[in-house]
């Protein structure tokens, strides 16, 4: 559904005056559709302020319904609201702030089986989550999919913002590589928030996503803000790519180009006929094990059929499971992912670990739907 | 010279935002410890799940040089 957000109509006159933003920033404005994680005390800071700027879909999700303890800082619900979808009464909120702007109601968990989705929309994320878990499923979420995340966290009396952005050269595993465990410590349903960080963290977060959107400013790429209320002050921290972290997929993948190698690469339509069996004229062998090496997430998405999905990162450590579905290691696997640049280092890892006939899709699973399948899902 | 710069748990661990740390370490693992040593329990729990940034770059390398600025950032997840 196109928002129908008018970029000139007066309530955006103070914006639109402003030097740098004009009818260009506020046009990207209602043109934009992003996807906000949360509706809790960030989200209450961060849902208001987007549609009353004039974002055109803002899609929310949010699996919780609204409790008394919630109202003295998620302020976008009220006491006629508990008990109620908190989607529920943040639509309502967007609606009396800018009833032209499309809200899009999750009431599900962002979960990485459907992370993917729910992002083949946005044009950016937002991240108001309230647990570490989210985050980093939001954060390879994002990277994958190719758009900036702004993500920010309220915890006692300090908070923390910045921008993941692969493509710009840091994420979020830059700064924390792992998911910590979080024994409670973390979360502030145990150690408590000030009301007031959330209201500071979630102005911040807005804040990047207008710039992000409107392309003004330098976004906080690179630097995170440190927010300590007691003291009133911010601090920031610069970091830079950690190039031995982790990370689900890269602006490599999305930008490589590799020649074929006859021998290590498979086209698409090639790999249809191996398929399809020894039957097929000229085809002798049979057919490969299908090895898909990108993310859960994605594979949920779309895949080809009567493939196993081990990703990338988890190959050295599966090995014997591909064992147990061959009878050596002399046999058959064609390798495939999104663009085949993932499936190349899982090539060279197999024929490490002393598996003889490894190929790769050439393309990934996107060739093979342009040359195999047109009506397969796009990513 | 190193400078430590403190900040959310690590800050309340360390009763400051940063210190030039006075004593002689050569390696990340070496001032790790320094920081447990001298400021116990509060602080080892911050570093079992925060990050250590020697001069902007994550370093999970116990035996990585210490530079001229390490970052004590530990993550948290209130929404």
């Amino acid at each position: 559904m196109a928002s129908s957000v008018d970029p000139d109509s007066p309530r955006f006159l103070r914006q639109r005056v402003l030097a740098g933003f004009g009818a260009d920033g506020q046009r990207a404005l209602a043109g934009a559709t992003v996807l906000v994680i949360g509706a809790g005390g960030v989200g209450s800071a961060v849902i208001p302020a987007l549609a009353a700027a004039g974002v055109g879909t803002i899609a929310i999700i949010d699996d919780d319904t609204v409790e008394a303890s919630n109202l003295s800082r998620q302020t976008i619900h009220g006491v006629a609201d508990i008990g109620r979808p908190k989607v529920d009464s943040a639509a309502d909120a967007v609606a009396r702030l800018s009833p032209d702007t499309v809200v899009v109601r999750h009431s599900v968990r962002f979960a990485e089986k459907n992370s993917f989705e729910l992002l083949l929309d946005a044009n950016l994320l937002i991240d108001c989550s309230d647990n570490i878990a989210t985050r980093y499923i939001a954060n390879d979420a994002a990277e994958i999919r190719g758009i900036p995340m702004v993500w920010g966290s309220a915890s006692r009396y300090n908070g923390q913002v910045g921008v993941a952005w692969d493509e710009k050269g840091v994420d979020y595993r830059d700064l924390f590589p792992e998911q910590a465990d979080d024994d409670g410590s973390l979360s502030c349903e145990l150690v408590g928030v000030l009301p007031t960080v959330c209201v500071v963290i979630g102005a911040m977060m807005a804040n990047e996503a207008i710039k992000l959107i409107t392309g003004i400013g330098a976004p906080l790429i690179g630097r995170v803000v440190s927010f300590d209320a007691l003291s009133g002050t911010t601090r920031e921290i610069s970091y830079a790519r950690n190039p031995d972290g982790p990370r689900p997929g890269s602006l490599e993948e999305r930008t490589a180009i590799r020649e074929p190698d006859p021998d290590l690469a498979v086209t698409p339509t090639k790999l249809a006929q191996l398929l399809a069996g020894p039957t097929t004229a000229g085809i002798h062998e049979t057919p490969p094990l299908l090895l898909d090496v990108r993310e859960a997430s994605e594979a949920s998405f779309v895949s080809l059929p009567g493939s196993v999905l081990i990703p990338l990162g988890q190959l050295p450590d599966r090995l014997a499971e591909l064992d147990s579905l061959l009878p050596s290691r002399n046999a058959s696997i064609v390798v495939y992912c999104h663009h085949g640049v993932r499936s190349a280092r899982a090539l060279e890892l197999l024929e490490n670990a002393g598996f003889t006939r490894v190929r790769h899709l050439t393309g990934g699973i996107d060739a093979w739907r342009v040359q195999v399948d047109p009506e397969m899902a796009a990513y | 010279m190193t400078v430590v710069r403190y900040f959310a748990a690590a800050a309340e661990a360390s009763g400051c935002d940063e210190e030039i740390w006075d004593e002689p370490v050569a390696t990340v693992g070496e001032l790790r410890a320094g920081l447990v040593a001298r400021y116990g329990e509060p602080m080892s729990r911050v570093l079992s799940t925060g990050s250590f940034l020697v001069d902007g770059m994550v370093s999970r390398d116990p035996s990585r040089a210490v530079g001229e600025r390490v970052d004590v950032l530990p993550p948290f997840a209130g929404g």
